[in-house]
């Protein structure tokens, strides 16, 4: 059963390369709310696999699933107008390629073999790279050349982790399956050294995926060539595919009384990856760079509470689900005002507000949210990692981490005001349709009312997640 | 006492060395050919027991190394007629100096582990670290695009030798998943060298510097 729900996808995205413009446009929407009810179904249901030696269901990965479900719902509705506005080289490729990407970003949240893990995330870069080509420009196949031959070499590290894992299993005179579940309970008795190689080699690897600085040279260039919907797919979801991959083996770190270990190396990382976005935000001259720049700052908050634990853990999870609705919504966004202004570079847009007014209320609104404003859920996330990091004495890194989010939000600010308000002298193209304008209204939406009222069962599965990794209220 | 499978593994170190010292791409995608079915036979030699589907396996996956993988890399040069160099950041001499010394030191590193599964030949550790750095080494000092891909699969030659040498409880339906997923990586990596080399009318990765801060 568990299986069915990325295989239908994969199913339907290569009927995709073979149908006409408008039969591929309806797949795309049919398949997003197929997805979203079978999303729906699994987390309300949680049943078991088919094939249960390699896949599972998780908390975590339910998180990710149903997330990734909603994301490409909206985003499907978008690209219907989208597709009628720009100009896509080849239709059936992007749509096609859309809809593979939905299934192996399926088949990350649902594995529990670390193997079928590896090769699902590695069979994510494979699927989004002709996405970041669609434009057919120099630019964008610089790129995706970058994009392709970056996250190979970093997910091969992975590779090497996993594999050392499994020699920690050897080296430990362990039986068991080599999946996640079957792992974190025997965890006590796997070889630490092993284990922690094999840690090490997952976080570079995956965290080359994740976006993490200093792995993320690949991250700016992809999100700001790819079309938009694109943007907001790897932006919103194919980032937390990657952390997927370094919470579940946290958790048999954690399982295997070597937390401190990872969650110090998880911190590290963390704040690199913030102090990286706030050196390169500030000098930004394009719009879907900074907002790329702002996705790795995310990536690096979430991976800091991740290693803060206690109630940081929590807060990270927050700040995982928060970020994935508003940043997409933001790339989104971003693709209505370029197609409007047609250009990327910020010096050359302005009057967003009298332009494209309705536009600008979920650009501005996106802008406020992602920078921590109350009533956005960054906000309460953010918080509950400062909290956290005191809890736990980590003060120079919570001073690092807090010094850095005002940087940001301070060089987000200035970007974003010459966007809205300054004067622009390009001409003004097109309209945004109604499909292009409520997907990210609904987005934002769904955040401000996530961070008044978490529904109950949202509460357990998020706490069930990251108790496994010493977290909690 | 010198093991059959201490003289297979030689072999793999030697061709690190030759595409260390290798000017033309033709001769650097023979060395991994070469290295990519030396590789793969490398299970057969080993004290596991073999089963006909282990066989089978193993065979498939010297199809793929060494002879799909490179065919495909070498019809990908031929179709868009390049120059034949590799453009070498650092020199073939101090390549090939680097390698030897990256021997050295592997089987220096290799004295410190303990892996119980592979205590019956001396040469496998030191030979997979070399593989990995090697591969490293020649993404980072060749600036031929093509050159760079070839280092990604030395890199994975030395996962798939630590992959099914190191651990002995390998599922052959698994790494036949991340040898499909290699193999879809090369190949769109040679569609891509083709555009790139339609764009720019090279292969010349610095070439591609317009993104950066």
């Amino acid at each position: 059963m568990v299986e069915i729900v990325f295989l239908i996808p994969f199913i339907t995205g290569i009927l995709a390369f073979f149908l006409s413009r408008n039969y591929g446009r309806a797949l795309l929407v049919l398949t997003g709310v197929v997805h979203l009810v079978m999303s729906i179904f699994l987390w309300a249901l949680r049943p078991s696999a088919m094939f249960p030696d390699y896949f599972a269901i998780s908390p975590e990965g339910l998180l990710s699933l149903v997330v990734i479900s909603l994301l490409f719902f909206l985003i499907s509705i978008y690209c219907t107008s989208y597709l009628n506005a720009a100009e896509i080289h080849s239709e059936k490729m992007f749509i096609g390629c859309m809809l593979l990407f939905l299934s192996t970003m399926t088949m990350v949240t649902l594995s529990d073999h670390i193997m079928v893990m590896w090769i699902a995330i590695e069979a994510t870069t494979l699927a989004s790279a002709p996405l970041i080509y669609t434009h057919r420009t120099a630019a964008s196949l610089e790129a995706t050349w970058k994009y392709v031959l970056i996250c190979s070499v970093g997910i091969a590290m992975a590779l090497l982790g996993s594999v050392l894992i499994t020699v920690s299993m050897d080296a430990g005179k362990v039986d068991a399956l080599v999946s996640f579940s079957a792992l974190t309970q025997v965890a006590t008795r796997l070889d630490p050294l092993w284990l922690k190689a094999g840690f090490v080699f997952i976080l570079v690897g995956y965290g080359t995926k994740m976006g993490l600085a200093p792995m993320h040279t690949w991250l700016p260039d992809a999100h700001s060539e790819a079309p938009s919907p694109a943007s907001a797919l790897l932006s919103g979801v194919l980032l937390n595919c990657a952390y997927l991959g370094i919470f579940k083996t946290n958790k048999i770190m954690f399982a295997a009384g070597l937390g401190d270990f990872s969650g110090m190396i998880l911190m590290i990382f963390g704040l690199i990856s913030i102090l990286a976005a706030a050196t390169y935000i500030l000098k930004q001259t394009e719009y879907k760079r900074l907002l790329a720049y702002s996705s790795i700052e995310n990536m690096g908050i979430i991976a800091f509470g991740t290693g803060v634990g206690g109630i940081g853990a929590y807060g990270a999870m927050i700040c995982l689900i928060h970020h994935s609705l508003i940043k997409s919504s933001l790339f989104l966004t971003s693709g209505n005002i370029l197609l409007g202004f047609g250009c990327k570079i910020i010096e050359n847009i302005g009057e967003l507000v009298t332009r494209m007014p309705r536009t600008f209320v979920s650009f501005f609104g996106g802008f406020v949210a992602i920078s921590g404003f109350p009533p956005f859920g960054i906000f309460v996330g953010e918080l509950l990692i400062i909290i956290g990091a005191f809890r736990a004495g980590y003060f120079i890194g919570a001073a690092i981490f807090m010094l850095s989010i005002c940087v940001i939000f301070a060089g987000f600010a200035n970007q974003i005001m010459k966007i809205s308000f300054d004067e622009s002298r390009t001409t003004h193209r097109i309209h945004a349709t109604m499909n292009m304008i409520w997907p990210q209204y609904a987005l934002l939406l769904t955040s401000v009312i996530l961070s008044i009222w978490i529904p109950e069962t949202l509460y357990r599965t998020i706490l069930d997640a990251v108790t496994s990794i010493g977290g909690g209220i | 006492m010198i093991e059959p499978l201490d003289t297979i593994l030689s072999l793999v170190l030697l061709s690190i060395l030759f595409s260390f010292g290798s000017s033309l791409l033709p001769g650097l995608i023979e060395v991994i050919a070469f290295q990519g079915i030396v590789v793969s036979i490398v299970p057969l030699f080993l004290a596991h027991d073999m089963v006909p589907a282990g066989i089978a396996f193993t065979l498939v996956t010297l199809l793929i190394r060494g002879i799909i993988i490179p065919l495909c890399i070498y019809l990908a040069i031929k179709k868009i007629a390049i120059r034949r160099e590799v453009e070498p950041i650092i020199g073939f001499h101090a390549s090939i100096l680097a390698g030897l010394a990256l021997i050295v030191v592997a089987t220096f590193v290799s004295r410190k582990f303990d892996v119980p599964s592979i205590s019956a030949s001396a040469l496998l550790l030191p030979t997979t670290i070399t593989l990995l750095v090697a591969g490293m080494f020649i993404l980072i000092a060749r600036r031929n695009a093509i050159a760079m891909v070839l280092g990604y699969i030395m890199m994975e030659n030395g996962i798939y030798l630590v992959g099914t040498t190191f651990s002995i409880r390998a599922l052959h339906i698994v790494e036949f998943g991340i040898l499909l997923d290699v193999l879809a990586a090369v190949m769109i990596m040679a569609i891509i060298l083709q555009n790139i080399n339609h764009t720019f009318d090279d292969v010349d990765t610095a070439l591609l510097r317009t993104l950066k801060e």
